[in-house]
This record gives structure tokens, sequence and C-alpha cells, in this order.
């Protein structure tokens, strides 16, 4: 079973409640807060709809390894505080970290 | 949580006369700050009570108001300090009391309230010529408890930050380790302010008036400064503008070296990446102790949602040079 409305929608719907309700009603540290959660729920939101598979792709190349995600970070992680990390491994980094800040904060990587 | 009535009897008896607390300018989690009427010889002055509720590595506060005294004789804009004290009896936490400076110290409103982009320029030159104040400090007269760590200390500490996280950080990890492989050559370390940059900058109508929380003041190469100021994260938005937001680096530059400051450009990008990994690592522990219990305040937990940000700048520096 699937329940609907689908999360991202609720989430998107979630910071505009704040955004258009809460913030303008309240002040200071609540309002604050308040911008603060409508933030994390967009963050959220795109967060779930950005697809991680090219990350896990990459990795598993650069890794010559399979598993998820979080075992291929965890892998490349103890790979560098090892110091045998592969020499390709910034090209991997910096097109995970660029799907990651636009995550966070969209239009991040257009500068 | 700071109980008023507590930090009004503890500061009141640090003054030897009645204190009074006229409202909060903040309540941050690194720092309390609060508006006081306090007396001094005989008549009550406005004045900022700063209480520090640090978790982050910070100097002593009697040895930053040292220090506040040091760099006020060098010409730098600061507040006057009134006291300061390790620790106050009852809220056993400490507590510089100074003088009330006028100007803007939000970010966005700064860059609102300048009237145009010679404004913002001249307001980065003033930046640079108080920095380079700062580092002209003969390095005799620093005391010798000033932290001084050598840049290999400096990511050996990074390193140990990573490993508590008990998270993975593979780009933190590996920017830590081209910062040892692409060393810069050693300075003769000075008094650098370690956390200058639009946010601790009081800022009236397009003048510096004064350069506010010197809780991370320590002994280093100068570059940090420029670097810190320059981070993107310090623009608020105004990403073509790399001196706070407000100013090019070129006005910046000349400021400093019209303070007499000298800039070198390959240790200004090593820094440049240095303080991106200290700050990606200062974010993730705030998320982390929202992640471990340690606290439920929801802008900590936020503040890990923002490492990817330092994370991509980082790498792009490292990227590119």
């Amino acid at each position: 079973m699937i329940d609907h409305p689908d999360p991202i929608s609720l989430l998107e719907a979630m910071a505009k409640t704040l955004d258009e309700q809460v913030v303008p009603a309240t002040s200071g540290g609540a309002k604050h807060q308040a911008r603060v959660v409508a933030n994390l729920c967009r963050i959220i939101a795109r967060e779930l709809a950005t697809d991680d598979q090219p990350t896990q792709r990459d990795l598993a190349d650069l890794l010559g390894c399979d598993g998820d995600l979080e075992t291929l970070i965890r892998e490349l992680d103890d790979r560098l505080r090892d110091g045998t990390a592969p020499d390709n491994t910034l090209p991997v980094l910096l097109a995970d970290a660029r799907r990651r800040a636009e995550i966070a904060k969209p239009g991040y990587t257009d500068a | 949580m700071l109980d008023p009535e507590q930090v009004r009897l503890d500061l009141s008896d640090l003054a030897g006369g009645p204190v009074t607390i006229t409202g909060a300018a903040s309540l941050g989690a690194q720092r309390s700050t609060l508006f006081v009427d306090y007396p001094v010889a005989g008549s009550s002055t406005a004045a900022v009570a700063q209480i520090s509720t640090s978790v982050l590595q910070a100097v002593p506060t009697t040895l930053e108001a040292h220090i506040l005294g040091l760099v006020h004789a060098a010409g730098v804009p600061v507040p006057e300090v009134l006291t300061a004290v390790d620790e106050l009896p009852r809220i056993k936490l400490p507590a510089m009391v100074v003088t009330r400076v006028d100007g803007e110290t939000v970010p966005r409103q700064i860059l609102r309230s300048l009237p145009g982009p010679d404004a913002g320029h001249e307001l980065a030159r003033a930046c640079g010529v108080a920095m380079a104040r700062i580092h002209g400090i003969d390095p005799t007269l620093l005391p010798a408890s000033l932290p001084s760590p050598t840049n290999d200390a400096f990511l050996a500490t990074q390193t140990e930050v990573v490993n508590l996280l008990n998270e993975p950080r593979p780009v933190v990890r590996y920017a830590i380790e081209w910062l040892r492989q692409h060393p810069i050559a050693d300075v003769n370390p000075v008094l650098v302010h370690g956390d200058f940059r639009n946010g601790n900058l009081a800022i009236d109508r397009g003048h510096l008036n004064a350069v506010l929380d010197w809780e991370l003041t320590h002994r280093g190469d100068p570059m940090e400064d420029l670097a810190w100021f320059c981070l993107r994260t310090w623009r608020f938005g105004n990403d073509h503008a790399p001196a706070g937001g407000f100013g090019s680096l070129a006005a910046l530059i000349e400021g400093y070296e019209q303070g007499g400051g000298t800039f070198r450009s390959e240790a200004f990008t090593w820094w440049s990446i240095a303080r991106s990994v200290w700050w990606a690592n200062g974010l993730a522990s705030q998320g982390a102790a929202f992640s471990k219990g340690l606290t439920d305040l929801i802008v900590l937990a936020a503040s890990g949602r923002r490492v990817p940000e330092l994370e991509y700048d980082l790498l792009t520096l490292i990227n590119q040079s």
C-alpha cells in the first residue's frame, strides 16, 4: 500500500505553510526556527527527489567493488584514512559534493 | 539556559555596584550577549556583557581581554574592556563586559545598508588595514599562553575531529591529506584574530566601528585571517564580492598592504581550504551533537546539512590549484 499525499509533496507543503503562515505570525527565535525548519523540509524533499545512483556507480567503479551507497562511502573513507585511496578520487568526490550541495542549496554550484 | 537573575547578581558583584540587564542582543549557541547598564566610576554606562557558553576551542576570557587591550593600542577599532573573568561564581561561566559600540552587526543588514559598491570596497580596504595592524603587533608582546599551533598541528587536530565524528567524511579526509601533501612555508607566527568575518564586525554606514569576538585569537599565519574573511560562507549570497560579500579581494589586499601587510597568494589558498575543512568539521560536529542526542536544537541539526556547501567549495579550490 502506498498512502498519499506522497512524502515530497507533503514536505513541500509543510515548508510552504511554515513560510507563508508561521513565519509572518511569529518573531524572534520562533520566527528563525520556523525558517530553519521550512528550509530543512525543502532540503529533504530535494534529497528524496535526487537520484544517487550515479554516485553509487562512480564509487563502485573507483573502488572496484560493489555495495550500497553507504557501504561504498565507508570503504572510500577507510581507504583515505589508510592512505590507499585511488588516484582519481577527486573527480568522484567533486561530482558527489556538487550533487549534495545542490540538495542543500539549489544553484550553489552555478557560481 | 542562562538564569538572568543569577547573571545579574554575578555581574553586580563583579562591578561592585548594581548592574541592570536591559536586553538580550543574541542568545547564541556559543555566546550570550546581553545589553547591560554597568557602573563605571560611579555612573551607569551602556555596556555589553558576553557570557561564553562555547564548546568550541577558545582562549580564556581574561586572555581575550588582554589581547583586546593590545590591539586597541595598535589602532584596531575594538570595544573597550570594562571587566573580564574566567568564571562567574554563580553561573560558573566566563564573562566579559565591554563598552557598547554603535553599528550594525547582522551581515545581511550590513550588506543592505551600504550605499553602493564603492562603499563596499572602501569597507573591505578598512578591514584590510585592521588586519594588517593586528598582524603587525610585535610578537614579543604576545602572552606566552596564547595558542600557537603549527600547520601540521592544525591538520592533526582536524583529523582528530573527523575521527571523533564517527561518520564517514571522505571529502574532509581527502582535503586534509591534500593540505599535508602541499605544505606552505612556515612564517614567523603573528597575532591572528581567528574569526575576522562579516558577522563579527560592527559597521555604521559603511564605517568599520569595531572588530568583535576575539575568542578564537591565536598566533599563526596572517593569511589565515584573510582567507577566512573571504570564505564563500561569509559572503551571504554575494558571491561576486569575496571580501565579506561587500568588497573585492583587490580592495582587501590594497588595504592590507597599505597597513603594512604582505599578501601571499599560495598561503591564502592553503588557508582557504584549511579553514573550509575547519568549518565543515565545525558544522558536522554541531549536526553530530544532534544525532548523538546531546542537543535537540533544530538549528544545530540544520548545521549538519550545510556541510556539503563547504565540501563543494574546498574541492573546487583543490581542483583549481
